[in-house]
């Protein structure tokens, strides 16, 4: 059964810490790092272990939590999950009412891997260079 | 030419070991270096590589413990079998996805495409090769830090890790200064070296987090742009007749510059961020483990080939461990060395 509005982590390549109690994400499989605010600290935590959308209404005005989650997805940090909601954590309701900064993710990208193709060999034979050969 | 892909990726890296391997003879070098629990014993050929290995290292001294032994070789073809390296021929390369494909087979890698270099390298056995088109065909950074790769492999198999940062230290306790490039980072260990501070190295230190973070010595090689060189009187100290390195940058040792012998390690006790201030004076404030995460983590993972996850989680672990500091760096190096002498003394 499908629930909407719960998410959970979108790979295995995407492994986050937390340091007292802001959260620094890397996605492995390109080496961007992910650094949220504090209510995104807290919102991050919430939506990646599982808690839905629906169980932050209140604590979290409503467009903005609807376009940090589109971010989240946007990044390949988050996707949508069929899995049943988790309970809010205790401590959230506190953290987010402490929290100063509003709902932010942003994208460290200047040390990420470049994808390198090799321009002369993997062509589309009709098209050729530098129509790169799409993965079968 | 051969061409590797993803698929054939770790057959070719076990053909190359063993090719190297039954070519042993054929190396007219050996070297043997003693670092910090390592003993590492390259086998290679006349050559820039060769003086690098000779100046770039700071040994490890006295008797150790648990010391484990890395063969590597380093060649090109025409020297005994060892073959012409490959290309690569995958429509796409990621640095995951290659580090993934060797780690499953128990190999470890890093391919510069431009040169078809390679360092490939088998961790249960503790043999690596580093194979070239000719005796000169390596990344121009290869002789600052040589064989980084290997030893970085080495090391993050023993929970240890080659971090990308500068330190310094009084009475055996010490500062880690992490952050990008241009941030004030070699100048600020220069300064303090040139002031009677410690140092274990500014680019790559050896880091363990057992009882407590420790940093230990690798790499000898300092580099300091031409401003720089001069702001800090190493022009009239040292000369400024070398050439400059692919940087543009002086490099010069830091055995040249220490006020005494580098010490063996340095209990790290705070991490620290520099950057260039405004002000005629140097500051210290506090700064969140986050930033300093971002600050320490991101040049460390991705200068080292492979070992993404571990180096996340070991950089994590660090910075949990210590409190974090901004440095705002003053114009005057002495002033900056003064005020990080004064941190180390109430520190220690």
């Amino acid at each position: 059964m499908h629930h909407s509005n719960v998410y959970a982590v979108a790979s295995k390549d995407i492994v986050f810490e937390s340091f007292d109690g802001e959260a620094v994400v890397l996605d492995l499989s390109n080496g961007k790092y992910f650094g949220f605010s504090d209510s995104g600290s807290a919102v991050w935590q919430a939506l990646s272990s599982g808690v839905s959308m629906q169980a932050l209404t209140g604590m979290v005005d409503a467009a903005a939590l609807e376009a940090f989650v589109a971010r989240l997805v946007e990044f390949g940090l988050l996707a949508p999950s069929d899995a049943p909601p988790q309970p809010l954590p205790d401590n959230l309701p506190a953290a987010l009412a402490a929290a100063k900064e509003p709902l932010n993710v942003s994208i460290h990208d200047d040390l990420a891997d470049l994808i390198i193709v090799d321009p002369i060999h993997e062509v589309e034979e009709p098209l050729g260079w530098p129509a790169v050969k799409q993965a079968s | 030419m051969p061409r590797v892909t993803m698929a054939s990726l770790p057959d070719y890296a076990r053909y190359v070991i063993a090719a190297a391997e039954a070519s042993a003879a054929y190396f007219p070098i050996t070297r043997t270096i003693r670092l910090p629990g390592l003993e590492l014993t390259a086998h290679l050929v006349p050559g820039a590589l060769a003086e690098s290995l000779d100046r770039a290292f700071i040994e490890a001294e006295g008797d150790q413990v648990d010391v484990r032994h890395l063969r590597v070789f380093i060649g090109h073809p025409g020297i005994g079998d060892l073959p012409e390296p490959a290309h690569w021929g995958d429509a796409h390369f990621t640095e995951h996805g290659f580090a993934q494909k060797l780690a499953e087979a128990g190999l470890r890698g890093l391919h510069f495409h431009d040169l078809d270099f390679w360092q490939l390298h088998d961790l249960r056995r503790h043999v690596g090769v580093q194979l070239m088109r000719s005796t000169d065909a390596f990344p121009p950074w290869e002789p600052g830090s040589p064989l980084r790769a290997f030893l970085h492999w080495e090391y993050a198999a023993r929970g240890m890790r080659l971090t990308h940062a500068g330190t310094f230290g009084l009475d055996g306790k010490g500062a880690l200064l992490a952050g990008a490039g241009g941030a004030g980072k070699s100048g600020t260990v220069v300064a303090g070296l040139l002031s009677g501070l410690d140092s274990v190295g500014d680019d790559y230190v050896l880091v363990d987090l057992e009882g407590g973070v420790r940093a230990r010595p690798l790499f000898s090689t300092l580099k300091q742009d031409p401003k720089g060189f001069a702001r800090l009187g190493l022009k009239t100290r040292l000369g400024a007749d070398g050439p400059l390195n692919w940087q543009g940058k002086h490099t010069f040792h830091i055995e040249e510059i220490a006020p005494r012998p580098i010490p063996a390690t340095l209990d790290i006790f705070a991490l620290m961020v520099p950057h260039i201030g405004r002000g005629e004076t140097s500051s210290i404030m506090p700064m969140s483990r986050r930033d300093a995460m971002m600050a320490l983590a991101p040049s460390g993972i991705a200068q080292m080939p492979g070992e993404r996850e571990s180096g996340f989680r070991f950089f994590s672990d660090l910075t949990r461990l210590l409190p974090c500091y901004r440095i705002s760096l003053g114009p005057d190096p002495e002033e900056i060395a003064g005020t990080i002498a004064d941190f180390l003394a109430r520190g220690s």
